[in-house]
């Protein structure tokens, strides 16, 4: 309770903005390219373009640990609701998973392509999807350590005429649905399937654009998905309620009339919001949705567009650009912190990270507990007994007398921040000295650099296990 | 004689009188206190109380040891001191101090529980552990904590290191940590028990790797002043630090060195508590300036000031367990639990003496009658350890094991569910109690003070709260300082 207790505390103090409109931080670890806010948003991972992740922990806003295993850029990262681990996919062909308690490599997954990103399942960080460069999208399950690969469909449910006239469908983005019950996909013709998890068949299909789909995005309620595409619209889709769905293998219950809201056939995806500029004819690069509000539902989408410095926030509940904050440098991916209106986006041309956000005003009024702040002039009215003197002894003696509530001061009211992600990253005392391998130059002796070798500092690569070590040679 | 039971007219001390009793130079005390086995108990007269208690002292049985001190040599001290006073008022010296000679931290508050009944309903008693008594430090001790995971209890001492005992019998030395080239002032366990962070007088804050016993290499460097008060996140991944230097760091602990995030510009005196919020989103400080201060981690903004009317020096301040009161330590002899949403005081707890030492304690659970109750401990400047009922404000328990001023204290419930307390003060010991049950109720006194007097008085200014020299501060001190003498 107490994060929300204090949470609240501290949204009274500081006002009601809720979108960012300051850059209040740049950190930089080498390139980043891809981010990712944990799910408490404790944490920010961001992958680099020399395939290494870097967790940063957002309180103190330093890195917090490194951890080398891609040896390409990193595609996608993705957070287990425990918070423990993380599942990152590069195009070395490779998704991992990591432990971040030891900074463990728990499995690697080696792919026939490229991966353009894959995700975990919101339940079990031992199922993730994997949607991969021109090449069918995977559902891996790496409970053992060999990993089990069913492939996904890609291909629209429709009347045949129709597929075959679109031709051959790709899986550019897969997300998975809130409870993991059921996969989303977005294809390379503007189609986004809804599959199910456990039979991996598609139980509906809708043509939503006519270029192609390159994210997917839920809100943290699951009932809109954000989806780009690059017919240069941004559309905010409201989804029914998929746990509602009665699966495809349950025997049909002839006796009572089944609820036409839990059949897959009924599913209709309906677009609500369509963001785009007419004018200019952006084409986004990436989108996210804000921080849920108190009614779970999120009241922002942001988006970072190519070839402009700027980041556009639209409003949902007015359908309308709300901001288009002006940023130092190209923005890549964008990120919106789960809880806060903190915005964190990846430079393209630096591969710092940048962070938006509001800067606080300190209220004056909580320097000195006597003071109010008023917004006009108010005429004082005086209490009855303001004046009053009494005697200290009886002023004090009515003050501790006053003192006889009941006060509680262990118990902790439980809140679902509080269950969801326990998991705390050790502390690494001088993880700066640890990795050293930011820099391009390396210290030979007194003021002398040299430049680093390629392979220096590569040496894990080695401890990549022996399996795979085996099968790179025999290759 | 029942020490147990909360004596039923208690007055706080006025500060001036238990400044007094805490130097050896007033002639209504006895030279050394080693052949007495208990204290005068100066401190809970004051001086109005000492008038109607001697009167109807004889009636209560627990009076008579505390009545120790004739009322008459009392209220002739006072007198000299007003006369005093007058003569200084009379003599134009200029006094900032516009109210009374006798201004607020030297009247006594009333009383503030009504008269508990004999037999406390609540029940919490502790015992001193059978050769539970350490002393391994060669000066006072300023802190002691246990460890997070229970094992270990660490304590940080004025000659500069911190040792580490074992919490299981017969509490073994574990570790000596040495490298400060100073008195420590406080330590802090991180989350994990794996480091330990200690402030010192040498103005710099250490992280020591427990496992090794081995400091890191760089200490954290950036106060100008003696560290005073230290708490880590519950993340582990920061530090508050409060010192004389009046600032409050906010530290990133993972580079090397550390990282200073935010310097808050916190107090006008030395900055004698800190402490973070158990989820990590606010820290509060404290200051002898009086004011207590609440902060927001992630932008260093003040979020809440509170303070009491009479702003009387802070001595330490905690969080409770569930972050919804601000437990604080006065130098009027008051342990205040705020309600820091609303800056109300919500509870006041007394019966201790605290009038110039930063004094910190814990906070516990007890069983009662099935249900859990919470007090709140807290040692005194005149050796004592007390508990009190956090809803009730009465004192539940009351012991005397210290000779000399209790300055840390902490508590822990076993896995076996039983409770141990551990206090540590100025007389270089450490004091290990267990809580009794009520059945084994026996009468025998608490922890014997035994003659543990140094000739030397070195210690006398450890943790010491030593305000900003304000005009009427440093009036207050010259009083301080003379008085024995004219008494």
């Amino acid at each position: 309770m107490l994060q929300v207790v204090s949470n609240s505390f501290l949204r009274k103090i500081f006002g009601a903005q809720d979108h960012p409109d300051t850059l209040i931080n740049v950190l930089r670890s080498g390139h980043a390219i891809a981010l990712r806010f944990s799910r408490k948003g404790d944490y920010l991972a961001s992958g680099r373009v020399d395939g290494k992740l870097v967790i940063w922990d957002m309180q103190t806003m330093s890195v917090a640990l490194k951890m080398h295993g891609h040896f390409k850029q990193v595609q996608s990262i993705s957070w287990s609701r425990c918070g423990r681990y993380i599942l990152s996919a590069a195009q070395d062909w490779r998704a991992i998973l990591w432990d971040l308690a030891d900074a463990s490599r728990v499995r690697i997954v080696k792919f026939q392509a490229p991966c353009y990103m894959a995700e975990l399942h919101p339940y079990n960080h031992n199922l993730f999807i994997c949607a991969l460069f021109e090449d069918t999208p995977f559902l891996v399950d790496i409970t053992n350590a060999k990993p089990v690969k069913r492939v996904l469909p890609s291909n629209p449910l429709m009347d045949n005429s129709l597929s075959s006239k679109d031709g051959k469908h790709t899986t550019c983005a897969a997300i998975f649905s809130l409870h993991g019950n059921h996969i989303l996909t977005g294809t390379n013709k503007g189609y986004i399937n809804i599959i199910e998890t456990e039979t991996r068949t598609i139980i509906h299909s809708a043509k939503i654009s006519s270029g192609l789909i390159t994210l997917l995005r839920l809100s943290s309620n699951g009932r809109s998905l954000l989806v780009n595409s690059t017919d240069r619209i941004i559309r905010v889709i409201h989804l029914p309620d998929l746990t509602q769905i009665r699966p495809s293998n349950a025997v049909p219950n002839q006796d009572e009339d089944t609820d036409p809201g839990t059949v897959a056939e009924n599913i209709t995806l309906s677009v609500e919001h369509k963001f785009q500029d007419l004018v200019n004819r952006l084409r986004w690069n990436h989108t996210t949705f804000s921080h849920s509000s108190s009614n779970s539902s999120s009241d922002y989408v942001t988006a970072s567009t190519y070839m402009k410095k700027d980041i556009y926030i639209w409003e949902l509940s007015t359908n309308s650009l709300l901001r288009i904050l002006e940023n130092s440098e190209e923005p890549a991916i964008i990120e919106w912190h789960p809880s806060r209106p903190l915005i964190a986006t990846t430079g393209i041309e630096t591969g710092g990270i940048q962070f938006w956000g509001i800067e606080p005003q300190q209220k004056w009024s909580a320097l000195a507990p006597d003071f109010a702040e008023v917004e006009e002039n108010v005429e004082y009215t005086e209490r009855e007994d303001e004046f009053d003197e009494y005697p200290e002894e009886e002023r004090t003696k009515r003050r501790l007398d006053r003192e006889d509530e009941e006060v509680d001061i262990f118990t902790i009211e439980p809140t679902k921040a509080d269950e969801e992600e326990a998991f705390v990253l050790p502390v690494i005392i001088g993880v700066d000295q640890e990795s050293d391998d930011d820099d391009e130059l390396v210290p030979t002796g007194v003021g002398t650099m040299r430049k680093k070798e390629a392979n220096e500092g590569r040496e894990w690569e080695e401890s990549v296990e022996p399996a795979v070590v085996a099968r790179r040679r025999a290759r | 004689m029942d020490i147990d039971s909360p004596a039923p007219k208690r007055r706080r001390t006025s500060s001036h009188s238990s400044t007094a009793s805490s130097r050896d130079l007033s002639p209504n005390r006895p030279r050394s206190s080693h052949n007495s086995s208990f204290e005068p108990r100066r401190a809970y007269q004051g001086r109005e109380s000492s008038r109607s208690t001697s009167r109807s002292g004889s009636e209560e049985p627990d009076r008579g040891r505390r009545s120790w001190q004739t009322h008459d040599a009392l209220r002739g001290r006072r007198e000299s001191r007003e006369n005093r006073e007058n003569t200084s008022s009379d003599g134009g010296t200029p006094r900032s101090r516009s109210s009374s000679p006798d201004s607020l931290p030297r009247r006594p508050l009333p009383l503030l529980t009504p008269t508990p009944p004999p037999t406390s309903s609540k029940h919490l008693k502790f015992k001193p552990i059978p050769d539970g008594t350490l002393r391994s430090h060669a000066r006072g001790i300023t802190c002691i904590r246990f460890s997070p995971s229970g094992e270990y209890l660490a304590s940080s001492s004025a000659d500069a290191t911190i040792n580490i005992h074992s919490t299981t019998h017969p509490f073994p030395l574990l570790k000596t940590l040495t490298g400060h080239l100073a008195g420590i002032n406080v330590l802090a366990w991180s989350p994990d028990s794996r480091t330990i962070a200690s402030g010192s007088d040498d103005k710099s804050i250490r992280l020591w790797d427990v496992a090794s016993g081995k400091a890191h290499r760089v200490p954290l460097l950036g106060h100008h002043n003696y560290v005073y008060s230290l708490a880590f996140s519950p993340k582990g991944n920061m530090l508050v630090s409060g010192s004389y230097d009046e600032a409050v760091f906010l530290w990133d602990i993972r580079p090397t060195g550390g990282n200073i995030m935010r310097s808050l510009p916190a107090h006008s005196d030395p900055v004698s508590g800190v402490d973070f919020i158990r989820d990590g989103t606010m820290v509060c400080s404290c200051a002898g300036d009086g004011l207590i201060r609440i902060w927001d981690t992630m932008t260093g903004q003040c979020l809440k000031t509170l303070v009491d009317e009479d702003r009387k020096p802070v001595a330490s301040v905690r969080w409770t367990a569930n972050g919804k009161f601000v437990l604080a330590w006065t130098l009027d002899g008051c342990v205040r639990l705020w309600d820091y949403r609303e800056g109300r005081c919500v509870k006041t707890y007394q019966g201790h003496v605290n009038t110039q030492y930063s004094l910190s304690g814990t906070m516990g659970q007890y069983a009662l009658a099935g249900r859990r109750e919470a007090f709140v401990a807290s040692g005194s400047e005149d050796g004592e350890v007390l508990a009190w009922d956090v809803s009730t404000k009465e004192v539940l328990w009351r012991a005397k094991g210290h000779s000399k001023v209790v300055l840390g204290l902490d508590f822990q419930r076993g896995k076996d569910g039983k409770g141990m307390l551990v206090s540590a003060g100025l007389d270089r010991t450490i004091r290990f109690w267990e809580e009794c049950d009520e059945v084994d109720d026996t009468d025998e006194p608490p922890g014997l003070v035994n003659g543990d007097s140094y000739v030397d008085a070195p210690d006398e200014n450890i943790k010491r709260l030593r305000l900003n020299e304000r005009e009427d501060e440093v009036m207050e001190e010259l009083e301080l300082k003379t008085e024995p003498e004219e008494t």
